[in-house]
């Protein structure tokens, strides 16, 4: 039974991939036009891939669209043209370094906020738990006769000791 | 006043991380965005693969358009030939078909049309795939709805069944906002 199955499985993986995608992909820039297109497909997002570059991915998909960024280089676009032609078809998604504003803003922000917040608590903690200055507060033995009954007691108490 | 201000910030950033996790956590994170939904179709200009002869978008204006990427490595492509066959058979008279060959070599386009009885839908070869990417596809099998004025009214991912294929060519016969309105 298990080696049916086994069979089955492989039978049903041969049938899914039967051969290798061929595209013949574009021709190679020269070594300087070609750094920036490995350059930009770093920055972009493989759309079948989990977090992995188009330049760095083996998939069909990411092969297209490095072929897609490297004819756009050929033509003579900028870098930024190029991001905006990719942030155009697949949203800000496809930038794998978010640019920092609306939402993303807090992203880049709140880890430093954080951190002053944190800075702030920890300062106003040790200032408050320290010893209080003498002309601020005081001590219970300074307090003036009268002002408090309990007190009052407690210094009878004492003298009569 | 003092007293209020750690709080105050311990609200504002609890107020900033929910506002990060409501647009974070309201997606699907293996959903890739598409953004030429309702904008104008990119131009093409590609060979057919049964006669020779090229294709433009200029061409197709004013026919609704039905465009099918798929490549013969796809196992879900070949589901779904049968269906966009079903549909060339009754909608061909409503709306026109592109089969777009995606990553793929003329050879092994033909050998996987041929192995699946032909294609009675016109197919166009799409070197580099440059339309497939111009047009914003994340994969194959993905088809489009574009309307006779050449806007995308939608995509559809994944292999395409006859009941969604039916529905999305009944919404390009109706004007945007009332396919929108009966969606």
């Amino acid at each position: 039974m298990n080696v049916m199955l086994s069979f089955s499985l492989v039978a049903a993986l041969a049938l899914q991939i039967p051969h290798a995608p061929l595209s013949a992909g574009s021709e190679m820039l020269d070594p300087t036009r070609e750094a920036r297109v490995q350059e930009l497909g770093k920055q972009l997002r493989c759309a079948v891939c989990q977090g992995v570059s188009i330049a760095d991915s083996p998939a069909s998909m990411a092969r297209a669209q490095l072929d897609r960024v490297r004819e756009l280089v050929a033509e003579g676009k900028s870098d930024e043209e190029i991001r905006e032609y990719f942030v155009a078809r697949y949203g800000e998604w496809v930038l794998l370094e978010p640019p920092a504003h609306g939402v993303n803003l807090l992203v880049w922000v709140m880890p430093g906020l954080l951190l002053l917040g944190g800075l702030f608590l920890i300062v106003n903690y040790v200032r408050s738990a320290g010893p209080r200055p003498a002309a601020e507060g005081g001590s219970a033995a300074q307090a003036p006769a009268g002002s408090d009954p309990y007190l009052d007691a407690v210094r009878a108490e004492l003298e009569k000791e | 006043m003092k007293r209020w201000l750690p709080l105050a910030l311990v609200a504002l950033f609890c107020a900033a991380l929910l506002a990060v996790f409501k647009v974070g956590f309201g997606k699907d994170p293996h959903e890739v965005p598409f953004m030429l939904k309702g904008q104008a179709a990119p131009a093409f200009n590609v060979r057919s693969l049964q006669s020779g002869e090229r294709a433009t978008l200029a061409q197709k204006k004013g026919h609704p358009l039905v465009i099918n990427f798929w490549a013969s490595w796809c196992g879900p492509c070949r589901m779904e030939h049968p269906v966009l066959e079903w549909g060339y058979r009754n909608f061909s008279s409503q709306v026109e078909f592109m089969g777009v060959i995606f990553d793929d070599t003329e050879e092994n386009a033909r050998q996987a049309l041929a192995a699946q009885g032909g294609s009675s839908l016109p197919q166009y070869l799409d070197p580099n795939s440059t339309m497939a990417v111009d047009y914003g596809t994340s994969g194959v099998p993905e088809t489009y709805f574009i309307d006779s004025d050449g806007i995308i009214r939608d995509k559809f991912v994944g292999p395409i069944d006859p009941d969604s294929l039916r529905k999305h060519i009944a919404a390009l016969q109706q004007p945007a906002a009332a396919a929108e309105a009966t969606k």
